[in-house]
C-alpha cells in the first residue's frame, strides 16, 4: 500500500455515513459506503418530516445521496468480517469481494428498541398499538389499517429506554420531541382527537425544542401526563385501555384510545458490537462503541485508523449525527496527514 | 358547626423539620430506594392501590417528607404479588423495599 | 476357635466404648427431644405409625435404601453412589457379620459391645472351618469395599471435578476431624487385622498382608498399637459425630420414619426441621444444583450452608440465606436426603418481627362476587377464568387463553377482568402466611359466588397456592396447560402440528416441582410442533431468576441467572421457547435471543 489514495471503509450508509462519505471525498479520499439494506439513507429515510422545521426527511436523504453520487457505494452487501492488516484493515464482504482499506468509519448508527419486548403494552398483539415508525411510515404512505380515524391517541415515551429491564438504561434523546411533534401531525390530522403524552421526564434540550412544546400545549391543546404506562388492556370493542399513574395529582389514571404510539427508543446496533469485537474496539457498558474520550475525541475510537460517526456511540439527533460525520471525515484527514 | 370557611393547619412541608430516620434506615438496607425517579409505574400497576392508594413512589417520597401516617396506610394494603418489582424500570427490588420498609420503627429501628 | 484372653478384655477398646457411649447417649437425648418439640398433633401421629405394620415395613425398606444403599444417589451419580453406599451398606455388613461370628463362634461374649468390633482381636481360629473362612473372606471382601470407597472419597475431596462434581462443599474444622477419622478408621482396622492375621486368622486381603508385614517387622508386639490406633479412630469419630456433618447417619434414620407418616416443618428450629438440618450430610449436591450459583458469592447461600449456619445458630447468616433464596426447589429436587430447602427458608421467613402488618380485612369483595354471579347469569357449571397479577401484565397469554376457550366452546368468564386480589402465593412465600389467609378467604368467597365449577389458572403461582391451600368444596382447580390438553385429547381443540416448529418447554418451578406437572404441557405442546428437551428438565430445571421467592436478590444479580436458565434451555437450538407460567415468560423475553411464547399462544396459534 504505497501511496495510493487512502481508502476509507465506511459501514453504513445512513445519514453519517453519507455526510461522511461527502466530506472525505470532498478532501480527496477514496470513501467506499457498504450498507446491508437495499437502499441508503438509514433510519432517516423511513422518517416522514424532521423536528424542527417539519422540513422533509427525504429533501435531506435525496441531497446526501446526490452529493455522494460518484463514491462508491455497495448496498445489500453485508460484512462477513473484518480483519487487522499491518497498517490498515481487510473486510471480507458477503458478495465474496475483500476490502483492503486504510481506516474504517463506524457509521453503524443505532437499532429501534424491539417494542414487542415491551409485552405489557401489547405491540404485536393488539391492533391498535403501534410505534412511532410506525406512524412516521403511515405519514409517508397514508395505508396502515391499524389508524384509522382516531378519536383519541396516547403516546408512550420511553418505551426501551431509561428501563433496565429492557436492557438499555440511557435516555434516547429523541423521543421526547418526537413524540410532540407526532403528536402535533396527529392533532393536525384529526383536529377532533383527544391526544395524550404520557412520558417520565420531558427533555427537550434541542434548538426550538421548546416551542414545540409550546405549541402543542397552547395551539394543539395535547395533554400532557406525568406517568409512566405500566399496563395496555383491550376494551370489548377493541379500543385499548391505557392505565398510568398522574404522578402529578397522585392519582391512577385510566384512558380508553383509538390508538397508542409507542415510542420505541434507540438501542445499541448488535452488527456494530460484532464488528468491534473483531478489530479490537472497546464496547461501553451501555452497548454502545467506546470513544477514545467523551468530550474531546467522541468520533475516534482507541485503535488508530477506526473512527466513529453518528448513532453507533450513542443516541443522537439528526443535525448532531450530521456534525460528527464532518467532525469524523476532519479527524480522519488529520489522522492521515499526520501519518504523510 | 360551620362557619362557611375551614381554619387549616399549614400542609407546607418543612424539609428543615422532617424527621427521615425511617428513610435513611431503609436505604441503607434497600439502596435501590434512592434511584426511584418517581415515574408512577408502580401506582398504576399495584394490584392494592384501589383499596389504599398504595403506590410504592408515594411511599418513598412520603417517607422524606415525614408523611409517616400515609406511608402506614399504604402499606397496610399490599399485598407483595411482585407486579411493581416486575414493571419498575429502575429494577428496585420493591417487595423487599416494602417488606424492609414493614420491619422498621418510625424511628426506623428494626423490630426484633 | 479359641479365646485369646481369659479376661476378654483389653484398656485398647476403651476409646471405642466411649465414643459408642457418648453418640448413643446423645442419640437417644436428642432423638427424645426431637420428637418432644412436635406439636401434640404430629407426636401422636408420629408414634401411631412405629406400631402400624404398613408403617414399620415402609420405614425398614427406606431406611434400608436410602441410609444404606443409597438408592437416590445412585440415580444421580454413579460413582457416588458407589462411594456411599460402598462405605455405608460395607461398614453395617462389617458390623452385622462381626456380630454373627460372635453368635455363632463365642455366643456368651454377646453382652460385650465391642466383641463384634474387634473379634479377631479377642478370637483366634485354631482350625480351618468353613463357616470361619466364608465369614473371614466376607469381612475381607466387605472392608476392601470400604476401602475403595474410600479411595473414591479422598479423590472426590481434592479434585471433585472428576467423580462429576463442580463444587463440593467446604469443610468446618469438625468435620475435616471426622472426615479424617474415618478416613483413617478403615486402613487402621485392615492394618490392626493383618497384623494378627497369623493368629487369628484371616483371608484374601490380610493373610497376604499379614506375610508382608512378617517380613521385616515380624513382631506380634506391633499388633497391639494398631488396634489402639483403629479403636482410637473409631472413639474419636464417634466423639466427634454430633458436631460434624455425619450426624446424618442417625439422624436420616428418624427422618424417614417421620417423613413416612407425613409430618411437616412447622417451626424452622424444632422438631422435624432441626431433624431435616441434622440429616443433611453437606454433600455438596445442592450447590451445583442451585441457580443462584452461577454467580460464584452465592454459592455460600445454598442449603447446605443454611443447615450448617441453623446448627451454628449463625443468626445473621441464617436470615440471609432464608431471605435470598428462589424458593424453586431443585435443592430438594436433587438432595438424597430431601432435605427441604424452600420450606426450611419459608419456616424461617415466618418468624420474622414486623413493626407493620397488612390487613386486608377492609377491602369489600361483595361487588367482584356479584359481577362474577350476575356474569353467569345465575347459572351453575362453567369455567372461571382467573388471570391473576401476572398475567395482567403479559396481555397475549391472557389473550390467547381466552380464545382457545372460545375455540373450544367452553363457557367460561374472567373472575378479574378489572381489578382482582392477589392469590396469596407471593405473601406465603414471604412467610406472611396469616395475611395470605385473608386473601385466601376473600377470593373463595368470590369464586364460590361464581357458581363455576372449575377454575383456571395461567400463571402456577397462582394455581400452587389455589390448589394447596383453598378449601373450594368441589371446584376443580386446574392450570391452562393441563386444561387445554385435556380439550386437545377430547378433540374439542384441533391443533395442527408444524414439524418445522421446534419448541423446548421450560417447566416453571412452581408447575413442576411445585405442583408435579410435567407431562401434560410436553403432551400439548407435541400436538403443536416438535419438542426438544433442555439440558436439565423435569424436576430439575433451571429457575428462570424471577421468582417471587427471593425477597433480597436485585434485578442485576437475577440476571446472570435468568442467562444460565436460557443457557439450558436452547441446548438442542429450538425455535421458540414456551414455558407455562407469565412471571418466567416476562423474565426471559428480554433476556432471550429468541422468541419466548406461553404454551397457550402455541396452542392458540395453531389452531
Amino acid at each position: 500500500m504505497v501511496n495510493r489514495t487512502p481508502v476509507i471503509a465506511i459501514i453504513g450508509a445512513g445519514i453519517a455515513g453519507l455526510e461522511a462519505a461527502r466530506q472525505l471525498n470532498d478532501l480527496g479520499y477514496k470513501p467506499i459506503l457498504i450498507e446491508k439494506a437495499p437502499v441508503t439513507g438509514g433510519h432517516v429515510a423511513e422518517w416522514n418530516r424532521l423536528f424542527p422545521d417539519m422540513s422533509p426527511a427525504a429533501d435531506l436523504v435525496q441531497s446526501l445521496e446526490s452529493q455522494t453520487a460518484k463514491v462508491r457505494t455497495m448496498t445489500g452487501t453485508e460484512i462477513a468480517s473484518i480483519n487487522r492488516l499491518k497498517d490498515g484493515y481487510s473486510l471480507i464482504l458477503s458478495d465474496g469481494e475483500t476490502l483492503v482499506c486504510e481506516a474504517v468509519l463506524f457509521a453503524t448508527g443505532f437499532h429501534l428498541f424491539d417494542a414487542s419486548k415491551k409485552e405489557e403494552y401489547g405491540y404485536g398483539i393488539y391492533e391498535k398499538v403501534i410505534t412511532n415508525r410506525d406512524l412516521e411510515q403511515w405519514f409517508n404512505t397514508r395505508h396502515d389499517p391499524r389508524i384509522g380515524h382516531p378519536k383519541a391517541v396516547g403516546f408512550v415515551h420511553c418505551v426501551g429506554s431509561r428501563d433496565v429491564k429492557a436492557g438499555n438504561t440511557q435516555c434516547s434523546k429523541v423521543c421526547c420531541i418526537t413524540a410532540i411533534k407526532q403528536a402535533i401531525e396527529i392533532k393536525e390530522e384529526f383536529p377532533e382527537a383527544e391526544v395524550y403524552c404520557f412520558y417520565m421526564d420531558l427533555r427537550l434540550f434541542g434548538k426550538k425544542y421548546e416551542d414545540f412544546y409550546i405549541k402543542a400545549q397552547r395551539d394543539c391543546g395535547i395533554h400532557f401526563i406525568r406517568g409512566r404506562v405500566s399496563e395496555v388492556g383491550e376494551a370489548i370493542d377493541g379500543r385499548v385501555v391505557v392505565k398510568a399513574e398522574d404522578t402529578l395529582s397522585g392519582k391512577p389514571v385510566k384512558v380508553t384510545l383509538d390508538l397508542l404510539v409507542l415510542m420505541a427508543g434507540i438501542i445499541c446496533n448488535s452488527d456494530a458490537q460484532h464488528y468491534a469485537q473483531q478489530v479490537g474496539v472497546a464496547v461501553d457498558d451501555d452497548g454502545f462503541l467506546k470513544s477514545r474520550d467523551n468530550v474531546g475525541a467522541i468520533v475516534e475510537s482507541s485503535r488508530p485508523g477506526i473512527f466513529f460517526a453518528g448513532a453507533c456511540t450513542g443516541a443522537k439527533t439528526v443535525p448532531e449525527t450530521l456534525a460528527e460525520a464532518r467532525s469524523a471525515a476532519l479527524a480522519i484527514h488529520r489522522y492521515f496527514s499526520k501519518r504523510g | 358547626m360551620d362557619f362557611g370557611f375551614k381554619l387549616n393547619p399549614s400542609s407546607a412541608v418543612n424539609l428543615d423539620t422532617v424527621d427521615r430516620a425511617r428513610y435513611d434506615r431503609l436505604v441503607q438496607l434497600e439502596p435501590d430506594a434512592l434511584t426511584c425517579i418517581g415515574c408512577g409505574s408502580c401506582s398504576a400497576t399495584c394490584t392494592a392501590a384501589p383499596w389504599s392508594g398504595m403506590s410504592v413512589r408515594k411511599v418513598i417520597l412520603g417517607l422524606q417528607r415525614g408523611q409517616d401516617d400515609e406511608v402506614d396506610s399504604m402499606l397496610s394494603r399490599c399485598m407483595l404479588c411482585g407486579k411493581c418489582t416486575m414493571v419498575c424500570p429502575r429494577g428496585i427490588n420493591t417487595r423487599h423495599l416494602i417488606l424492609t420498609l414493614c420491619r422498621l420503627n418510625r424511628k426506623g429501628e428494626i423490630v426484633r | 476357635m479359641r479365646e485369646r484372653f481369659a479376661n476378654h478384655f483389653d484398656p485398647f477398646v476403651i476409646p471405642f466404648l466411649v465414643g459408642m457411649a457418648f453418640v448413643l447417649g446423645y442419640y437417644l437425648i436428642g432423638m427424645i427431644r426431637v420428637i418432644l418439640q412436635l406439636p401434640k398433633a404430629d407426636r401422636k401421629r408420629f408414634l401411631l405409625t412405629l406400631i402400624t405394620p404398613k408403617y414399620i415395613w415402609m420405614n425398614i425398606r427406606d431406611i434400608f435404601l436410602n441410609c444404606l444403599i443409597h438408592v437416590k444417589l445412585w440415580k444421580r451419580n454413579r460413582v457416588l453412589g458407589y462411594m456411599h453406599s460402598s462405605i455405608a451398606f460395607g461398614w453395617f455388613m462389617i458390623i452385622l457379620l462381626g456380630h454373627l461370628e460372635v453368635i455363632l463362634f463365642v455366643p456368651e461374649r454377646i453382652h460385650l459391645f465391642y466383641y463384634p468390633i474387634f473379634f479377631n482381636y479377642f478370637v483366634a481360629e485354631t482350625e480351618q472351618t468353613i463357616q470361619g473362612s466364608l465369614l473371614m473372606f466376607l469381612m475381607d471382601f466387605f472392608l476392601l469395599m470400604i476401602l475403595s470407597g474410600i479411595a473414591i472419597a479422598i479423590i472426590k475431596r481434592f479434585a471433585s471435578r472428576i467423580v462429576g462434581m463442580r463444587r463440593t462443599t467446604r469443610l468446618s474444622l469438625l468435620d475435616q476431624v471426622g472426615l479424617y477419622s474415618l478416613w483413617s478408621i478403615f486402613p487402621l482396622r485392615l492394618l490392626a487385622e493383618s497384623f494378627t492375621a497369623h493368629i487369628s486368622g484371616g483371608s484374601f486381603l490380610t493373610i497376604p498382608a499379614n506375610w508382608i508385614f512378617r517380613q521385616f517387622l515380624g513382631n506380634d508386639l506391633n499388633a497391639l498399637p494398631t488396634w489402639w490406633a483403629y479403636s482410637i479412630a473409631l472413639g474419636v469419630f464417634m466423639c466427634v459425630l454430633p458436631f460434624t456433618r455425619y450426624m446424618h447417619i442417625p439422624a436420616e434414620m428418624l427422618l424417614i420414619p417421620m417423613r413416612n407418616a407425613g409430618i411437616r416443618i412447622r417451626h424452622p428450629r424444632k422438631g422435624f426441621a432441626l431433624l431435616e438440618v441434622y440429616s443433611c450430610p453437606a454433600c455438596g449436591v445442592c450447590i451445583d444444583a442451585c441457580p443462584m450459583s452461577v454467580r460464584k458469592v452465592n454459592c455460600k447461600d445454598a442449603t447446605v450452608y443454611l443447615n450448617r449456619q441453623l446448627r451454628r445458630g449463625n443468626e445473621r447468616r441464617i436470615e440471609e440465606i432464608s431471605d435470598k433464596c428462589l424458593l424453586c426447589g431443585k435443592c430438594t429436587a436433587v438432595c438424597q436426603v430431601g432435605v427441604q430447602g424452600p420450606e426450611l427458608r419459608m419456616a424461617q421467613r415466618a418468624r420474622r418481627k414486623y413493626a407493620l402488618s397488612p390487613s386486608y380485612s377492609g377491602i369489600n369483595v361483595r361487588p367482584m362476587a356479584a359481577a362474577v354471579a350476575h356474569g353467569a347469569g345465575g347459572d351453575s357449571g362453567g369455567v372461571l377464568y382467573f388471570a391473576g397479577c401476572m398475567t395482567k401484565l403479559t396481555p397475549s397469554i391472557r389473550r390467547a387463553t381466552t380464545s382457545l376457550l372460545d375455540k373450544a366452546g367452553v363457557r367460561w368468564q374472567m373472575m378479574d377482568p378489572e381489578e382482582g386480589l392477589c392469590c396469596g402465593r407471593p405473601l406465603m412465600m414471604a412467610g406472611r402466611s396469616e395475611q395470605a389467609r385473608e386473601l385466601i378467604a376473600k377470593n373463595a368467597e368470590i369464586i364460590r359466588a361464581s357458581g363455576c365449577d372449575t377454575l383456571l389458572l395461567s400463571c402456577p403461582i397462582c394455581y400452587k397456592i389455589f390448589k394447596e391451600e383453598y378449601r373450594l368444596d368441589g371446584i376443580r382447580v386446574v392450570h391452562h396447560s393441563v386444561f387445554f390438553e385435556e380439550l386437545i385429547e377430547a378433540g374439542r381443540l384441533k391443533v395442527r402440528r408444524n414439524g418445522d416448529l421446534k419448541l423446548v418447554y421450560h417447566d416453571p418451578c412452581e408447575l413442576g416441582r411445585g405442583c408435579g406437572v410435567y407431562e401434560e404441557p410436553r403432551k400439548a405442546l407435541a400436538a403443536a410442533g416438535e419438542l426438544v428437551e433442555a439440558g436439565k428438565h423435569h424436576a430439575e430445571s433451571i429457575c428462570c431468576g424471577g421468582s417471587l421467592g427471593s425477597l433480597t436478590l436485585g434485578f442485576e444479580q437475577r440476571r446472570p441467572m435468568t442467562q444460565n436458565a436460557l443457557d439450558n434451555l436452547t441446548v438442542a437450538d429450538p425455535d421458540q421457547i414456551v414455558t407455562a407460567c407469565p412471571l418466567c415468560f416476562s423474565t426471559f423475553v428480554h433476556a432471550a435471543d429468541r422468541p419466548v411464547r406461553d404454551i397457550a399462544e402455541i396452542l392458540d396459534s395453531q389452531s
